[in-house]
């Protein structure tokens, strides 16, 4: 609704507006989370630099590709999976950013490469509605042991950095040896589980499971939990060994409106719009002046405070391997 | 479907006695042939290229795909739910469509229009209320629970159960609505003149309504099972992965792993077997049938 009515006045504004206005569209995931990005970034930047942010969405490898292949980049800047984000990066596909539009002298180096920047980062925790159990698992081993703790647990349905981590440290394997990943152990513990879980394709899925104890626990994106508390929801968080993966910005090559692309990045990972975006969301903000900027009982529930058992996809290590995880991955789905 | 059914009654209207009228005939088609041309034929012809073009030029792509036991169960499966769910819209549909032509005409206006209702609303909202009613914490369940049928809630979502029951509702007008049309067509007498033949009521069915009725139940059934085939909402959502069809497949091949030559290999497939069952539903039932008449 909220992304119509900004398209709908950056309409009315073009066809009134004075003098020729530029714009541009940003791309993300839709729902709550670019909700936020909306209102913490776009807004913001449009009323400072005169700039319309026209929405689209969700986000979607092969449209991406198809664009940039038909030099018909109708994209500007899109959020995308921070693994993504390298291989596209590779591959061709992106613009280098203009590192001289944007400072990335206070941003997580983590989450910086030539053609991308964090967009916001999250943890896959264990998540658990106590309404609906008399016990939660607290570790990744617990959520793995169907005899402990019977019942359907959830988790993200597609090939992506997490589940495969929480397999083998559930297995037992060290935080620091994790990579390379040992796919056929991290199957083989999938296994065991297997016919209890239940895929989540998205946060508000992931939600409806967990609030309505069809999948009393499961691994989920912090921020979605946060959200589910606050609506009133019993539901407990475990951040043991929980496992960090960002969103990247880009630009895909060709885009049409590459200056003002920058300069939406350079707002959007700015002290002031990392820190609002984060306290919309839940998610950890990506640039590192941004937590004293914020609420300190907001800033101390995200993922960047819980550190001591912190566990971190290994970007790099996944981009290079997107393709051959994800082929076995859906091949082991489907089985 | 729609160019399906559009090149149906084109080559249906052109066949035999009547080719000197043809241009006539054909005249009028003419801008839906060229919309047809456009925005069909030349996007299957440009994803058949693709499908043996990408990444390099050769048969690679169907090579993966019907070598890999994996893709051959999504295809397998894919069969599978086409065929259940026919099967079930075609038994509950004909019951529905009997009773539509027999029942008083303010009823039956009602049920029609619960039944147009519901093709209208839209389809990612009746799916999610199946989810929520499917749940193991749902009504159905609970349902169950309470009159005692079942201790522990069933699992009714996540796997072909949740699929077959989603899809053959979301499926059931395009049963009913040309099985109406034949049934209502039939001359009731016939069945009063089975019961004088000394007919019970079975043999009457099964002797004289349903073979007299095959023609919409061909038409409705080759509707749907051609339709379940592309399906993507639903199983995606009503499914588990271990019964992934081949729509879900297709789109992950282009969206996730942007592998395109796959992907179109895939679709290719697809299309094929769809074309292949129509082409036989044809030489079975013939056009005139197919098409109700």
């Amino acid at each position: 609704m909220k992304m119509l009515l900004t398209s709908v006045a950056s309409l009315a504004v073009l066809v009134s507006g004075a003098k020729a206005q530029e714009s541009m569209v940003f791309t993300s995931w839709g729902g709550t989370t670019q909700d936020a990005q909306i209102e913490a970034w776009a807004e913001p930047f449009s009323s400072e630099s005169g700039i319309n942010v026209l929405q689209d969405g969700p986000t979607d490898y092969g449209k991406l590709k198809a664009m940039v292949e038909a030099d018909g980049v109708s994209w500007d800047v899109v959020d995308v999976e921070g693994d993504y984000a390298i291989q596209a990066g590779e591959q061709d596909l992106l613009e280098p950013l203009d590192f001289s539009v944007i400072d990335k002298t206070d941003l997580d180096e983590r989450f910086v490469t030539d053609h991308s920047v964090g967009s916001f980062y999250y943890s896959f925790v264990i998540g658990c509605n106590e309404g609906a159990v008399s016990e939660c698992p607290k570790t990744w081993a617990d959520l793995f042991d169907t005899d402990k703790f019977p019942g359907k647990r959830t988790f993200y349905k597609w090939s992506a950095p997490g589940v495969i981590e929480a397999a083998l440290l559930a297995d037992g394997v060290s935080p620091d040896a994790l990579y390379p990943l040992d796919l056929d152990r991290a199957f083989a513990k999938l296994d065991t589980i297997k016919d209890d879980i239940i895929w989540w394709s998205g946060g508000a899925q992931s939600q409806q499971l967990l609030a309505s104890a069809e999948a009393p626990f499961g691994s989920f994106w912090n921020g979605r939990l946060s959200a589910l508390s606050e609506s009133g929801v019993p539901v407990s968080m475990s951040w043991d060994q929980n496992i960090t993966a960002a969103d990247s910005l880009v630009v895909p090559k060709g885009a049409k409106n590459k200056d003002a692309a920058m300069r939406f990045i350079a707002y959007a990972t700015s002290p002031e719009a990392q820190a609002k975006m984060a306290e919309l969301t839940g998610y950890a903000p990506i640039n590192t002046k941004s937590p004293e900027l914020m609420d300190e009982d907001r800033a101390a529930t995200l993922p960047d405070r819980q550190t001591e058992t912190q566990v971190n996809a290994d970007m790099a290590y996944w981009a290079k391997n997107r393709d051959a995880i994800a082929s076995r991955w859906y091949a082991w789905q489907t089985e | 479907m729609s160019s399906l059914t559009e090149s149906r009654s084109v080559t249906g209207r052109q066949g035999g006695r009547r080719m000197p009228r043809l241009f006539g005939e054909v005249g009028p088609a003419l801008p839906a042939f060229l919309l047809i041309v456009f925005f069909f034929v030349a996007p299957v012809v440009a994803l058949l290229l693709r499908s043996v073009l990408e990444p390099v030029p050769g048969l690679q792509n169907y090579e993966t795909l019907l070598g890999s036991a994996t893709y051959i169960g999504v295809f397998a499966n894919t069969f599978i739910v086409s065929t259940v769910v026919t099967a079930a819209a075609l038994a509950i549909g004909f019951p529905v469509a009997w009773a539509l032509v027999v029942m008083p005409m303010t009823w039956s206006r009602i049920v029609f229009a619960i039944l147009i209702l519901s093709m209208w609303t839209n389809l990612l909202a009746r799916t999610y209320a199946w989810m929520v009613l499917l749940q193991r914490t749902g009504l159905i369940n609970k349902m169950l629970m309470a009159v005692g049928l079942t201790d522990e809630p069933l699992t009714l979502v996540n796997n072909l159960t949740g699929v077959t029951i989603g899809m053959t509702y979301i499926m059931l007008p395009f049963v009913i609505l040309p099985l109406y049309g034949v049934i209502s067509n039939i001359d009731k007498a016939v069945l009063r003149a089975a019961a004088l033949c000394g007919a019970n009521r079975w043999q009457a069915l099964t002797r004289v309504l349903l073979p007299l009725a095959a023609p919409g139940m061909a038409a409705g059934g080759l509707m749907v099972f051609v339709m379940s085939l592309g399906y993507f909402v639903t199983p995606a959502l009503l499914g588990g992965t271990s019964n992934m069809m081949l729509a879900e497949l297709i789109a992950q091949l282009v969206q996730s792993l942007t592998d395109w030559g796959l992907g179109s290999a895939a679709a290719f497939v697809l299309l094929l077997s769809t074309l292949v069952l129509y082409g036989l539903m044809l030489k079975f039932f013939g056009t005139s049938r197919l098409g109700g008449q």
